[in-house]
C-alpha cells in the first residue's frame, strides 16, 4: 500500500467550475512522472491540487499511505515540496538563506538552523550545483540561477515527494538538461517521487519513468514506450502536418 | 556560514541606541523653559528636592510627551513593516487599509455625535479624553473586521489592499459630511487631533499604553518566523507549513493593537509606518524580520524623538503638530524611494 501513489476520483478546477473530472491514477512511488498536454487542459491546475494549494473539488491524493487532502498544512510541509511558475521577486537575502527556508518546516519558531538542518542545506546546495551562487543576493540572479536555487529550497525541505511547475521554462539548453539530470538524479539515487509539467516531451520521453498524458478532458498513464508504440501522441494534434517519428521520438514537421 | 550583514548589525544598533539615549535626553532638555540637565535627571529618578515648577514640566509634560514619542515611533514602525510584508507592497500601511480612517471616524463619531444630543466636548475632560480613546480604538477594530471578513471571502492579497483604500476613501467621505454637519467647536477638537499630539498622553495613560505597546512589539517579534516566510509568497509559505488564514489574522491583530492603541491617544501620526522599514532594509541591506523589527523599532525612535524635537524648536514661538513634521520628512523620503526604484514592486 504504502509503495504506491493514488489519485481517486479526483475532480479539479476553479471555484466549482471543473478542469478535469474522475481523475483515477494508481502509480508507483520513488519514479519521475511527467504530466504533459496541451496548454490550459489542466496540467497546472492537476499539480496545485496535489500540492494541496488549491482545494480539491472532490476525490483523494493517497500518499505514503495517507490522504494528503486531510494534512494539515505543517504536516503536508514534510511530506511535499513545491516549484511553481510564481515569480519570488525578493532583495536583501542571501542564496544559502534563501535555501534554508526549506528548514522552515523543521526549525524552532525563531527559525535557527541546527546542525542537522546545515547539513541538508549543504546537500542541496551541493547536488544543485549552487555553490558560487552562495554569497549572491536573491535579487541578483539570471532566472536559469532563480530556478535552480528554487529546487534547492525544495530539496533542502527533504520532502518524499516533490511537484514542479514547468521547471526547465526560463532555462537555457545546458541548464535544462542539468535541472532534469538533477531530477533524475534525486529519484535515483535520493528515493525521491517526482512530478513535473512540462511541454518538452521528448526529453520527458528519455528520462521519464511514467508520463502522465492529458488529451480530450482525459487523463491517462503511460510508460514512454508505451506513449510512443500507442502513438498517442498523434492524437494531441488535428493535423497531418505534424507527426511524431517513433524511432527518434522527435516531432517532425511536414 | 554567517553573512556579512550579521557583522554589521551591532554597530548598526549601537549607533541607533546611542542616537536614541542622546534625543531622548535633548527632548526633555530642550523647551520654552530652560532646566539644567543634571536636574532634569534628578527629577526623573524622583529626587523631591528640585524647583516644584519645574518637576512639573518634566514629570507631567515633557517625559510623558517623550516617552510617547518613543512608543509611537516603535509602534507605528513595526505596524508598517508587517503590513509591507503581508501584502508584499512597499507602500502599504496601516494608513493605506484604512485601519487609522477608521480610527478617525470612531472619533470623528464621537466628538462631534455628542454634540447632536446636546452634550458639549468642548472642554477636554477625563471623560471626553477616554471617550476618544474607546471610539478610536472601536473604529480601527471595525475597519479590521471588515478586512478579515474580507480575507476568508477573498483569496488574493492585492484585492485587500485595494479594498482596504476602498473603506479609508468611504469612511474619509463619511468624516467628510460629519464634518460638514457639525459645529465649530466640535470641528476645532477632532482637526487637533487628526494632527496628532504626542502632548496629549497623560503619564496614567502611559501606564496603559505602554504594555499594550510591548505585547504587540514582543508578538510580532515571536511571529518573524512567518513573516519571513511570507517573503517568498503566500503559495510558498503555504507550501512550507504556514498556516495562511491564522498567520494572516494574527498579524493584522497585531498592527490593530499596535496603531490603534497609538491613534487613540496621539492621533493619526502619518508615514512612519512607510518610510522606516524601508530605512530599515537599506540600511541592513536584509529582509530578515529577526533583522527588520529590532532595528525598525530603534529607527522609529530615533525618527519620532527628533521629529518632536523639530515641532518644539526653541526658535518656534508654538508647538508645530508632529503629524506635519512626519509628513515633512516621510514624503520626500517616500518619492525618493519611487524614483530611485522603479520596479518598486522589488522592494520587498
Amino acid at each position: 500500500m504504502s509503495n504506491t501513489l493514488k489519485i481517486a476520483a479526483l475532480t479539479i478546477g476553479y471555484n466549482k467550475k471543473s478542469i478535469l473530472t474522475n481523475i483515477d491514477i494508481i502509480s508507483q512511488k520513488n519514479q519521475l512522472i511527467s504530466v504533459f498536454g496541451r496548454n490550459g487542459k489542466g496540467k497546472s491546475t492537476l499539480l496545485k491540487t496535489l500540492s494541496g494549494m488549491l482545494p480539491a473539488i472532490t476525490g483523494h491524493f493517497i500518499f505514503n499511505g495517507v490522504d494528503v487532502f486531510n494534512l494539515s498544512e505543517k504536516e503536508k510541509s514534510k511530506l511535499i515540496s513545491i516549484v511553481s511558475t510564481t515569480k519570488t521577486d525578493i532583495a536583501g537575502i542571501k542564496v544559502s538563506d534563501f535555501v534554508a527556508f526549506g528548514r522552515y518546516p523543521y526549525t524552532n519558531w525563531l527559525g535557527i538552523n541546527k546542525k542537522e538542518d546545515d547539513a541538508e542545506i549543504n546537500n542541496a546546495i551541493y547536488l544543485c550545483n549552487i555553490e558560487n551562487l552562495c554569497n549572491k543576493d536573491y535579487s541578483e540572479l539570471s532566472d536559469g540561477e532563480k530556478q535552480k536555487v528554487n529546487i534547492a529550497r525544495a530539496i533542502a525541505q527533504n520532502t518524499p515527494l516533490i511537484i514542479l511547475d514547468e521547471p526547465t521554462v526560463h532555462l537555457d539548453l545546458i541548464n535544462n538538461i542539468e535541472v532534469l539530470k538533477l531530477l533524475k538524479k534525486l529519484v535515483e539515487n535520493h528515493a525521491k517521487t517526482i512530478i513535473f509539467s512540462t511541454h518538452q516531451i521528448e526529453y520527458a520521453l528519455q528520462i521519464c519513468d511514467e508520463i502522465w498524458l492529458i488529451n480530450n478532458d482525459i487523463i491517462a498513464t503511460y510508460s514512454p514506450v508505451e506513449l510512443i508504440n500507442k502513438e498517442k501522441l498523434k492524437e494531441l494534434f488535428d493535423d497531418d502536418t505534424i507527426s511524431f517519428d517513433k524511432v527518434t521520438g522527435t516531432f517532425k514537421i511536414r | 556560514m554567517k553573512s556579512t550583514i550579521f557583522n554589521k548589525i551591532p554597530y548598526l544598533a549601537l549607533f541607533l541606541i546611542s542616537g536614541a539615549v542622546l534625543f531622548f535626553g535633548m527632548d526633555l532638555f530642550l523647551g520654552s523653559v530652560t532646566i539644567p540637565f543634571k536636574s532634569i535627571i534628578n527629577i526623573i529618578l524622583g529626587d523631591v528636592n528640585e524647583k516644584e515648577s519645574w518637576r512639573i514640566i518634566i514629570l507631567e509634560a515633557r517625559f510623558p510627551k517623550t516617552i510617547a514619542a518613543l512608543l509611537c515611533g516603535a509602534a507605528l514602525s513595526v505596524s508598517g513593516l508587517q503590513m509591507q510584508t503581508l501584502f508584499r507592497n512597499p507602500l502599504a500601511g496601516p494608513y493605506i487599509l484604512g485601519i487609522s480612517s477608521g480610527a478617525g471616524l470612531g472619533v470623528a463619531i464621537f466628538i462631534m455625535g455628542l454634540s447632536f444630543i446636546g452634550i458639549s466636548t468642548s472642554d477636554l475632560s477625563i471623560a471626553t479624553n477616554s471617550g476618544i480613546v474607546i471610539s478610536s480604538i472601536l473604529g480601527s477594530f471595525t475597519v479590521l473586521a471588515i478586512l478579515l471578513a474580507l480575507i476568508n471571502r477573498i483569496k488574493d492579497i492585492m484585492t485587500i489592499l485595494i479594498l482596504g483604500v476602498m473603506i479609508g476613501s468611504i469612511i474619509t467621505a463619511i468624516i467628510g459630511i460629519i464634518q460638514y454637519f457639525s459645529q465649530d467647536v466640535q470641528l476645532k477638537s477632532f482637526i487637533m487631533w487628526t494632527m496628532g499630539d504626542l502632548s496629549a498622553v497623560t503619564s496614567n495613560e502611559l501606564l496603559i499604553l505602554t504594555p499594550i505597546v510591548f505585547v504587540g512589539l514582543i508578538g510580532s517579534f515571536i511571529i518573524s518566523k512567518n513573516l519571513n516566510a511570507y517573503l517568498l509568497g503566500e503559495e510558498y509559505a503555504k507550501s512550507l507549513g504556514v498556516n495562511l488564514k491564522r498567520a494572516r489574522i494574527i498579524i493584522i491583530l497585531i498592527t490593530s493593537i499596535l496603531t490603534g492603541s497609538i491613534t487613540a491617544y496621539c492621533g493619526p501620526i502619518g508615514f512612519i509606518g512607510i518610510v522606516i522599514p524601508h530605512l530599515a532594509r537599506m540600511l541592513s541591506n536584509s529582509s530578515d524580520h529577526r533583522i527588520l523589527i529590532p532595528l525598525s523599532i530603534l529607527l522609529g525612535i530615533n525618527v519620532l524623538l527628533i521629529a518632536d524635537i523639530i515641532s518644539q524648536l526653541p526658535v518656534l514661538e508654538q508647538t508645530l503638530p508632529i503629524n506635519s513634521i512626519t509628513s515633512l520628512i516621510g514624503i520626500p523620503f517616500i518619492i525618493w524611494i519611487i524614483l530611485k526604484n522603479k520596479k518598486i514592486t522589488n522592494l520587498n
